[in-house]
């Protein structure tokens, strides 16, 4: 299983997992791809065996009659039930509970609405009453994007973001989404989760994220060395640095917490004063190690279309949104 | 038989009768709007090769962009239009869009089926089955003629103001409706294609059951003959819906109806209310999927025929288990119409529906397996020469059975939640179809070129061209498994902009590199494909030693294809028969004399 499994970092490999289902697909990704290997490393050596015995050479002809042997039909016996033991063992048990099997209301779900559109994610909260505001199109301003109903009692503890998530840990969420103008798909890498925004359509999935993979805990794991001489600004360009970095004469090239240049112009020239203060790695870890992404294709801009996941603990998470709901009651006031 | 054989008999009156006349056919009915089946084949030949380096050239510099985003395109950059790129030359995401659509587009529709099926599939078929021409020439000829205008079409759209459709391939709506750019010239281009398509596969499976010579059985038939076959019953069944779908789209976006757009739509925080609402976007998915998963297998059955052939001829054996490759084929047909569905398991599709197309979707890998083990169980107690074309034929089996089995994990929804709409995806389809499907049409090539022009290509460039072939295709294709495994999506105009892109960056960097390096690798097959044509080395009618009707006619073949009308005396496959002189056994009973 380490063979394929993730770790905490990101890399040429599978991204970090962090909810309670996708072990599961990380699992079934795995005994595939063994499968394919054994498959193909089989075939191989049959195959370079044929090539070699079998090539055209003086003394040696082919044989018309054809090879008899129940090998084959036993390797393809066998792939036909090694399928159908993936197909129902493996694939769908796992579909099964992440289409039909929805948290129970004992279980205190968060159900969240997220609004695409053209290249934004939006995330409207219901708050700690449980019922979500109308919302009404003709609202929608550059200050309130879903376009929520204030008068609607409902919309009171309500709270709105734009490509900024807030989710607890340990508890399960109810995302239901929605499209408002082209087809998008909403992609959490690090949780396993994919599901399509389609307009016309309300389409609800639900997962939970691993009771310790908060954003805090995350990031401490992801802290990670990077060789200057080979390291492009592209590859790095989402990363802190870990610790702060001086020069030969002692000022900083760039502090802990700070990105290392925000264009691939800045980003050369830091690594460069890096390389050039006698550093060979650099520490750094990924400035917000987790995102929600668009997974289809939605307009020129698709691929600037994700937002920043902030997990939390579920008692952190209560306090962040009644410290959220605090500061736009009196926002709304001071506007009154 | 006997009806055919009489069908035959009287076509080949005919054309005997043309023929008489035709060194006065003036010049532009016999090389422009000929009828022959070989000068169409031909035609469509270098028409689709000129696309596939066209559609080639469109990702060198989208590769470009991924391995350098943000950066000018060097040489070319400032010369691109202003739909593609911005005043210092980098690509815009429009223009990457649009190449993506395009690539696309261009690969499948305009080079490969048209190679696979309009040209070796006309210019091999009639003389494998010994008939002397298509069953109805003129609309043949007209198949060509429909093909040409709808590509250029597709090509002319780069140059309108917008620019070309940016909306993928697949241009799903809403995104295809209201996008600006040339989606509405790739709708009408594409209603040009598929009826091309459609003229086509009518002809080829007309001629295949009425034209087969004396002798030649369904059995007898070589499977490249089988594979074309099925491949027409495909394209005769699948396109229509696509050529519907396609249709309605375009009146979507300039008749007003809304067919596939939903109420309510608020674009730019605008409410649109010009679409009357009531559509479905997912419609169109389902009739897009209902012809393009055929497609896959009209891209990769008539190669899998080119390499039966080759492999036959190289291995100096009968295919092993011919029927088994014969029933697959048609069973491939078959199911290939009833999976589409698991290109869309993320549309919010529940169990019902993804149970069975998820079943579907493992049943038909089977028939893929047969024919793959079937190829290589040939390959036991064979006498391989390792020609060019074997050379090709060689590599397709382990490039096919890579992109088959990375298609386990896309097809089975749980670990499909993680790889759909990743490079995994694309690097998927790509080893079915490059190193697959187009290593198959480069085999082709190098075999049936002795029989187009009367002349061989040179060997040594061949082995050069193949080689350097198989090692950068690897190098593009291989890293992308990778890529999808980090969640690298596809369709990103710059994938370091999101963070577990950045992280699997120096991957792009690799398939870049590879990618243009295979552009060169293609330049001895470019010089070999000309200088042979005109200064090859000369060769006989049957310079592999063959058995299949193809190689009893001259070379090149006349109007007409025929001296004599021959018949067929055993199967396709008679190799290493024992107790004879030479070590094949020709169909035709001419060609042993």
């Amino acid at each position: 299983m380490m063979l394929l499994a993730s770790d905490t970092r990101y890399g040429n490999w599978l991204p970090p997992q962090l909810s309670t289902h996708g072990d599961k697909i990380d699992h079934l990704i795995f005994v595939l791809h063994v499968f394919m290997a054994v498959l193909f490393f089989g075939w191989g050596v049959y195959f370079t065996y044929c090539l070699v015995k079998f090539r055209a050479r003086t003394g040696h002809a082919a044989t018309y009659e054809p090879v008899k042997g129940g090998a084959s039909k036993l390797i393809e016996v066998a792939v036909i039930v090694f399928e159908l033991i993936v197909l129902f063992a493996l694939s769908m048990p796992v579909w099964a509970d992440y289409k039909n099997k929805p948290p129970a209301a004992s279980e205190n779900p968060l159900t969240v609405h997220v609004h695409s559109k053209q290249f934004e994610w939006q995330f409207h909260y219901c708050g700690p009453d449980g019922q979500f505001g109308k919302t009404d199109p003709k609202l929608i301003s550059t200050s309130n994007f879903i376009g929520l109903d204030e008068n609607d009692p409902n919309s009171k503890d309500d709270l709105q973001f734009v490509n900024d998530c807030h989710l607890p840990t340990g508890r399960p969420i109810r995302m239901e989404i929605f499209a408002r103008d082209v087809i998008h798909s909403l992609s959490i890498p690090t949780m396993r989760v994919k599901q399509d925004a389609i307009p016309g359509m309300r389409i609800p999935i639900w997962f939970t994220i691993n009771k310790d993979a908060t954003t805090a805990n995350v990031s401490k794991g992801m802290v990670q060395e990077f060789p200057l001489a080979r390291t492009t600004w592209y590859r790095i360009r989402h990363h802190v640095a870990a610790q702060d970095y001086k020069n030969k004469a002692g000022d900083i090239i760039v502090k802990a917490g700070d990105y290392l240049g925000n264009d691939l112009a800045s980003g050369k020239e830091i690594i460069q004063k890096l390389r050039d203060a006698g550093n060979e790695t650099v520490s750094l870890r990924p400035g917000n190690p987790l995102e929600i992404v668009c997974a289809q294709l939605c307009g020129n801009n698709h691929y600037t279309m994700k937002a920043q996941l902030k997990t939390l603990t579920a008692d952190e998470f209560e306090a962040w949104q009644a410290e959220e709901i605090k500061k736009k009651n009196t926002e709304l006031e001071v506007d009154f | 038989m006997s009806g055919a054989h009489a069908a035959h008999s009287h076509a080949g009156h005919d054309h005997g009768h043309d023929h008489s006349h035709g060194h006065e056919l003036p010049f532009w009915r016999k090389y422009i709007f000929s009828v022959d089946h070989k000068v169409i084949g031909v035609q469509y030949t270098i028409t689709s090769l000129l696309f596939l380096l066209f559609g080639f050239a469109l990702m060198w510099v989208m590769r470009f962009q991924l391995a350098y985003p943000g950066q000018p395109i060097p040489l070319i950059g400032k010369m691109l239009g202003a739909s593609l790129v911005d005043s210092t030359g980098v690509l815009i995401g429009n223009g990457y869009n649009a190449f993506g659509a395009m690539h696309g587009t261009i690969m499948v529709f305009l080079g490969i089926v048209p190679l696979a099926v309009g040209g070796f599939g006309n210019y091999v078929l009639p003389l494998q089955i010994g008939a002397p021409d298509m069953a109805f020439p003129r609309l043949n000829m007209m198949s060509y003629w429909v093909y040409l205008p709808g590509g250029l079409i597709m090509l002319a759209s780069f140059f309108t103001r917008d620019g070309a459709a940016q909306s993928g391939w697949t241009s799903y709506p809403p995104l295809s409706v209201v996008n600006i750019g040339g989606q509405t010239w790739w709708l009408i281009g594409m209603v040009f294609l598929i009826t091309s398509s459609l003229l086509g596969s009518v002809n080829f499976i007309v001629t295949t059951v009425q034209l087969r010579v004396k002798g030649l059985s369904f059995f007898r038939l070589p499977f490249f003959v089988w594979a074309q076959l099925v491949t027409s019953f495909l394209l005769l069944l699948a396109f229509p819906p696509l050529e519907a779908a396609a249709v309605m789209q375009l009146m979507d976006r300039v008749a007003g109806t809304s067919f596939f757009m939903p109420g309510g739509l608020i674009i730019t925080d605008v409410v649109q209310n010009q679409y009357s609402g009531g559509g479905s976007p997912v419609l169109w998915q389902h009739l897009f999927w209902f012809l393009a998963h055929p497609e896959v297998y009209v891209l990769i059955l008539p190669g899998m025929g080119i390499i039966a052939e080759v492999i036959a001829n190289n291995t100096r054996k009968p295919l092993w288990g011919y029927k088994a490759l014969v029933y697959s084929a048609i069973f491939l047909g078959f199911m290939s119409f009833i999976v589409w569905a698991h290109h869309m398991f993320m549309t919010g599709m529940g169990t019902t529906l993804s149970t069975f197309f998820q079943f579907t979707t493992m049943v038909i890998s089977v028939p893929s397996i047969i024919i793959l083990t079937c190829f290589i169980i040939s390959l036991w107690g064979a006498s391989i020469r390792y020609t060019v074309p074997m050379l090709f034929a060689l590599s397709f089996l382990p490039m096919f059975a890579i992109g088959g089995l990375t298609g386990l994990p896309l097809g089975l929804t749980a670990s499909d939640i993680h790889l759909h709409d990743t490079y995994y995806v694309i690097g998927h389809f790509h080893y079915v179809v490059a190193p697959g499907t187009i290593f198959a049409m480069f085999a082709g090539i190098y075999y049936w070129f002795p029989k187009v022009t009367g002349r061989t290509m040179s060997s040594l460039l061949g082995k050069i061209h193949w080689f350097f072939s198989f090692i950068f295709i690897n190098g593009v294709f291989m890293p992308m498994f990778f890529q999808g495994m980090a969640g690298i999506l596809r369709r990103q105009y710059d994938q370091s902009y999101q963070l577990h892109g950045a992280s699997a960056q120096g991957l792009s960097l690799m398939a870049s590199w590879s990618a243009w390096c295979l552009g060169l690798a293609q330049i001895p097959f470019i010089i070999n494909f000309f200088y042979s044509a005109f200064a090859g080395k000369k060769v006989g009618n049957n310079p592999w030693e063959a058995t299949t009707l193809e190689w009893s006619a001259p070379s090149p073949p006349p109007h007409g294809n025929f001296a004599t009308v021959p018949v067929a005396q055993c199967g396709p496959y008679e190799y290493s028969v024992p107790g004879r002189k030479t070590d094949f056994l020709p169909q035709n009973p001419a060609l042993e004399a």
